[in-house]
């Protein structure tokens, strides 16, 4: 059921159902936009209002009293695009007087989002494929041991949603324009059926083979003993290993409250231990370039930290998890003592939960 | 030929005004009565093209119209051509003469 709209074209009055009357209201915006330096604007605009009342009018009839989206989309095709003055076909270009670029914003954009939106509106923003993004973020937090997934959790508070159409424009840096919204759906919608669902199936099937063949393989070696259990080591050798583990691990954990330390304070101040972003850097990058800092210093030593703790107990598969349970244990332990001993510490952490529970109530 | 319709638009484009000064100067016509004579040759247009044109010709005093009332619906924009109309096409014409001969020329 649609909503209908009267309108008034030079006198009849016409009845149109909603979406026909907003493509109508956009292609008429559109050509008051092409004409706006012609002084006979009103009267181009008068007359093409009324072809395409006399086009409507055609599509009606005794039994049919209004006109619905498909109808007025043939009739605006028919009547075209409007042509500005004969010399200024051409599209103007970017950086021509009286034309700004659309400013481009950061949002999540919630069509075609796996789970919040975030990796779309970051492919919007960057013109890149939000696949791409998704599959950097993967490789991100498999090597930041899981901060990139702390920093998608972030942007999923911080950024807005687009929820509207020009919001979504903006993501994408495009002038927004209800008409240039119904071009692109239909360019969009061609595309996709250019590329027959057929082909994607099959990828996403082959996928999925490839999936379960991959866990299958995983299992197995799970069960299977070490292929190579490594070398049996001296005891001194796996004493030193041990106490380099350790060290490791008050290292990561300290490496880890110091970027949590200078994420928190860039989201609360946009600094980072009074050192201030450069005029115009946006948040979000410094946000990314943090996290890239901290996984290139921290994912060598985590695998550092790994392999010393293989080293010192023998068994290759329980390293990570002793590894991230001393970790976590050294940063609590490290973080209260911390709390005790250093206001500025304390005056942090108050900080942080207070910007936490402002976000998320 | 609808290659030849891609190809060719801007050549198209540029002598619209002299197709539509040529068909006007036949005869009293309104917008459907071009539409419908232009939309079976190369030089088919749409409203939305052609009314700009038209108003920038009436601008230039090439061309007015005078409303005329039909039976079926409002009154209709009968256009015309006016002496300067009737010159610009004289002028027209011969340009273009010199261009095809120009043209045939050059290819001796």
């Amino acid at each position: 059921m649609e909503r209908v709209v009267t309108i008034n074209l030079n006198g009849n009055s016409y009845q149109l159902e909603e979406p026909a009357y907003d493509a109508l209201r956009a292609y008429l915006a559109r050509a008051e936009a092409a004409l706006a330096d012609n002084p006979d604007k009103a009267e181009i605009v008068r007359d093409l209002e009324q072809a395409i009342a006399d086009k409507c009018a055609g599509q009606l009839g005794p039994n049919k009293t209004v006109v619905n989206a498909v109808e007025m989309m043939r009739v605006l095709e028919e009547m075209g695009p409007v042509a500005g003055e004969a010399n200024s076909e051409a599209p103007r270009e970017e950086g021509a007087p009286g034309y700004e670029a659309p400013r481009k914003r950061l949002y999540r954009i919630k069509e075609g989002a796996q789970i919040s939106g975030v990796c779309s509106g970051i492919g919007a923003y960057f013109d890149i494929d939000a696949n791409i993004i998704r599959l950097l973020f993967i490789v991100a937090a498999l090597f930041s041991g899981g901060a990139a997934i702390i920093v998608y959790i972030a942007l999923m508070f911080l950024l807005p949603s687009a929820h509207t159409s020009e919001e979504w424009a903006a993501a994408h840096g495009m002038p927004f324009n209800a008409q240039e919204v119904i071009d692109r759906a239909k360019r969009e919608y061609r595309r996709f059926a250019d590329t027959t669902a057929k082909d994607w199936r099959s990828s996403m099937r082959a996928q999925r083979r490839a999936w379960r063949d991959d866990v299958r393989a995983q299992r197995h070696a799970w069960r299977a003993p070490p292929v190579a259990t490594p070398a049996p080591v001296g005891y001194l050798t796996r004493v030193f290993a041990g106490l380099l583990a350790l060290v490791l691990s008050l290292i990561g954990a300290a490496l880890l409250i110091g970027f949590l330390i200078a994420l928190f304070s860039l989201l609360n101040t946009g600094t980072v231990w009074h050192w201030a972003l450069p005029d115009g850097a946006p948040l979000w990058l410094a946000i990314v370039v943090l996290c890239i800092v901290y996984a290139a210093i921290s994912s060598p030593l985590a695998h550092l930290r790994r392999s010393s703790y293989a080293t010192a107990s023998g068994y290759r598969y329980y390293a990570g998890g002793a590894d991230g349970l001393i970790t976590l244990l050294a940063m609590l332990a490290g973080g209260a003592l911390a709390y005790q001993v250093l206001p500025d510490f304390r005056d942090w952490v108050q900080d942080a939960l207070q910007y936490l529970r402002a976000h998320t109530s | 030929m609808p290659q030849a319709d891609e190809q060719f638009s801007a050549v198209r484009k540029g002598l619209l005004e002299f197709a539509l000064l040529t068909l006007i100067a036949a005869e009293r016509v309104y917008v459907a009565d071009i539409m419908a004579r232009l939309s079976a040759t190369p030089f088919a247009t749409q409203e939305g093209t052609l009314y700009p044109l038209l108003s920038r010709l009436r601008r230039e005093e090439l061309l007015d119209y005078e409303w005329v009332e039909s039976e079926a619906g409002p009154p209709r924009k009968y256009y015309s051509l006016t002496e300067r109309g009737e010159a610009r096409l004289t002028d027209l014409g011969a340009y273009w003469r010199l261009l095809t001969d120009t043209l045939s020329q050059l290819g001796r």
